[in-house]
């Protein structure tokens, strides 16, 4: 089938680059325009196999020069949605790179690509065979595509105007995809890039949480276990929910035990106190519960200054890095501010009192309206007096779990005020088993609690020496 | 297949000098390199003549600056590789790559990953590819280059220079990368101390494979600052030069 044409197609071409020297023509690309693009349509909408070009083929282009490139599919069949757009989309970056002597980078309205002048000494010499080639494979690699139809835009007028277009599909494609949540997909994403200085940490990416370095969305995870399923991300199937607030799944904790080699076995992705996420050391931002206003504060590495808890970023990092589960400190990504799940089972925003200004001023947009406000930095409150003093002010509304504390305290006084009313204890109290797992001494020693009711500030087992 | 070429020493042994000579060989002969500058301290790009504005370093901060603001399902290797060809410099026979700024104070754990996987296919490019590295050899103990074919320490004629190349060798061995050869030349040598080093360099099992006379036109080169790259054939460093290249089967 490949025969009628003048270049070979394979995926070996994959990664091969044309460079200035052997470029016939250069098309898109930093210093031009172009996109490429990918619509569903209705299967009577389009003609299967059309071509359409307007503007300069490849055979009137001069040899170095360099032009733009709109490359525009329209795609339709039965099982055709608009939400395949996006993944049929990417394709062409891969199907293009499979004929010989085309370069093609990148996606969207960055595309570059270069054809080499050998690719038109064997005779290619029309975009019509490149624009065939590719929808030979679209069809016979992604099956449900039954009808494709192509327009490929060389003139900088047109293509300019059909950008504006395409900006507004992308940009409804960007709202669709920001609106994916935890609960709309099966499958999470691990990755372990962190585990050679971290062996115990378990990072979980999300479509609600991003990785603690801020560098892979659940998407990145998607993509790259595509490319090498083995690789540092993976796939984890999500499994039975067990607390959708406090964002546990089965499938994650299965994961945590063997990531973390049995050292955790429950990890909620959403909670602060109750089996936090794992924080590895390339956190963008600790968080940590300050418990005279019991509330939470967060600090980001570029803060160089003390928090009001009197520590500053690099010994709360120390405190909280190293792949371990800490309750009272968390690693986040900056971008898990932007959640709607961030910290739900603590209240979510509600229970943050404290962040430095400009950390503050990044997420400013989605901080809810009611409480942004409310949320002290550096310039209103530098310790804990002042802090205390600006959330009474401002009313914040972490003063009602103050009231609670205060009956609380009231009701029961020998019951011992534990630091935080919310931490790990009210696992313990709920009658059931629970079996400790030995430190990595390896003693073998087991404690079990069967229908306690204790409530205790800190526990110290050493080995006795 | 490619040949990776890496080329290290102390600062002031004339590596870069090295590097530009063995580049300049390779390019008449009609092979194409890549030449990365991966010494923050070097300046490969005058030596051979060329200008490189950014490096690898700034697209790094690039992605860590701009992740955020990126569509959520976009392919961000795919705008890595994209923004790394940026920055490779076009020359005829050859690219260069420049490494650049040293990373900040964030996590390039991702971004090292995904540069990784974009070296390995672009070095697949090149017939060879001419590393001018910083002693520390750190862009390999990240792996972000994983196999060298020939290591090459350059040295001048002190005995000093000569420990660094054993200090590479000891320090080669605790890498994890792939590292064929190890090989010394040895750079602005004299007649009085010629001796002495092939001497020392046996004491400390390196291979010497080249000698490089001290050539009056490179210091005059050096003095003006103007590159290497256009060093008549008959120099003296030229030719020892092309001599090593076909030992390493350049």
């Amino acid at each position: 089938m490949a025969d009628e044409f003048p270049f070979e197609i394979s995926p070996m071409f994959e990664g091969e680059r044309v460079r200035k020297d052997g470029m016939y023509v250069e098309l898109a690309g930093p210093k031009s325009k172009g996109f490429e693009l990918v619509k569903s349509v209705e299967m009577d909408e389009i003609e299967d196999g059309k071509f359409t070009l307007i503007g300069p083929d490849l055979s009137e282009m001069e040899e170095g020069s360099r032009h733009p490139i709109a490359m525009i599919y329209r795609i339709a069949g039965e099982l055709v949605e608009q939400d395949l757009e996006a993944i049929v989309e990417r394709r062409n970056h891969d199907f293009q790179n499979y004929i010989q002597g085309v370069m093609h980078l990148n996606q969207r309205y960055d595309i570059w690509i270069r054809v080499s002048k050998d690719a038109m000494k064997k005779g290619l010499n029309s975009f019509e065979q490149i624009a065939k080639a590719t929808m030979m494979l679209f069809k016979n690699e992604l099956p449900f595509i039954e009808k494709i139809e192509t327009t490929y835009i060389t003139d900088m007028a047109e293509a300019e105007k059909e950008l504006e277009v395409a900006m507004e599909a992308y940009k409804a494609r960007d709202e669709r995809t920001r609106d994916l949540h935890d609960e709309d997909v099966d499958v999470f994403y691990g990755c372990t890039l962190c585990q050679s200085f971290a062996p115990t940490n378990v990072c979980v990416v999300t479509p609600d949480r991003i990785s603690l370095c801020g560098a892979i969305n659940w998407f990145d995870g998607r993509a790259a276990a595509k490319v090498d399923p083995e690789g540092p991300q993976f796939a984890i199937e999500k499994g039975e929910v067990i607390d959708a607030e406090g964002g546990e799944y089965s499938g994650v904790n299965a994961l945590a035990k063997s990531l973390s080699n049995g050292e955790y076995d429950r990890i909620k992705l959403h909670s602060f106190f109750e089996f936090p996420h794992t924080s590895c050391g390339c956190f963008e931002v600790v968080g940590f519960y300050i418990p005279e206003v019991d509330g939470i504060g967060w600090v980001d590495r570029d803060f160089t200054g003390i928090a009001p808890n009197g520590l500053p970023f690099s010994t709360m990092a120390g405190q909280t890095g190293g792949g371990k589960q800490i309750v009272g400190f968390l690693g986040i990504g900056i971008n898990y501010f932007r959640s709607p799940k961030f910290i739900e089972a603590d209240g979510g925003w509600d229970r943050v009192v404290w962040m430095p200004k400009n950390l503050k001023d990044k997420v400013l947009a989605d901080i809810p309206e009611g409480i942004v406000d409310k949320v002290a930095t550096e310039e209103d409150a530098s310790d804990l007096e002042s802090l205390k003093a600006f959330l009474k002010e401002k009313d914040h509304p972490i003063l009602e779990r103050w009231v609670e504390e205060e009956e609380e305290e009231d009701e029961a006084v020998e019951e011992t005020a534990a630091a935080a009313p919310t931490m790990q204890m009210p696992m313990m109290a709920a009658g059931a088993p629970m079996a400790m797992p030995a430190g990595s001494g390896g003693s073998g020693v087991k404690i079990i609690l069967k229908n306690a009711k204790v409530s205790i500030d800190r526990v110290i087992i050493k080995k006795s020496e | 297949m490619t040949q990776v070429i890496a080329i290290t020493g102390k600062g002031g042994t004339g590596k870069t000098a090295i590097a530009a000579l063995l580049i300049r060989y390779l390019t008449k002969g009609n092979k194409v390199v890549l030449a990365i500058d991966a010494d923050p301290d070097s300046n490969l790009p005058e030596t051979l003549g060329c200008e490189a504005e950014k490096g690898i370093g700034d697209m790094k901060e690039f992605m860590l600056k701009e992740r955020d603001n990126l569509p959520p399902d976009i392919n961000k290797e795919s705008i890595f590789e994209s923004k790394i060809y940026e920055v490779l410099t076009e020359m005829p026979r050859y690219d260069l790559l420049v490494m650049g700024r040293p990373e900040g104070s964030g996590c390039y754990c991702y971004a090292n990953n995904l540069l990784r996987g974009i070296m390995d296919r672009l070095v697949k490019n090149y017939d060879v590819v001419i590393i001018d590295t910083a002693a520390g050899l750190e862009h390999f103990s990240r792996k972000i280059i994983r196999d060298v074919d020939d290591l090459i320490v350059v040295t001048d004629g002190s005995r000093r220079g000569l420990r660094t190349g054993e200090r590479i060798r000891e320090l080669v061995g605790e890498l994890e990368a792939n590292v064929r050869n190890i090989y010394v030349i040895a750079n602005k040598v004299t007649d009085v101390n010629k001796n002495t080093i092939s001497e020392t360099a046996k004491e400390l099992e390196l291979e010497l494979i080249g000698a490089v006379e001290v050539d009056e036109m490179i210091q005059e080169r050096d003095l003006v600052g103007s590159p290497l790259f256009d060093l008549p054939d008959d120099s003296v460093a030229v030719q020892e030069v092309e001599n090593i290249a076909k030992k390493l089967k350049l």
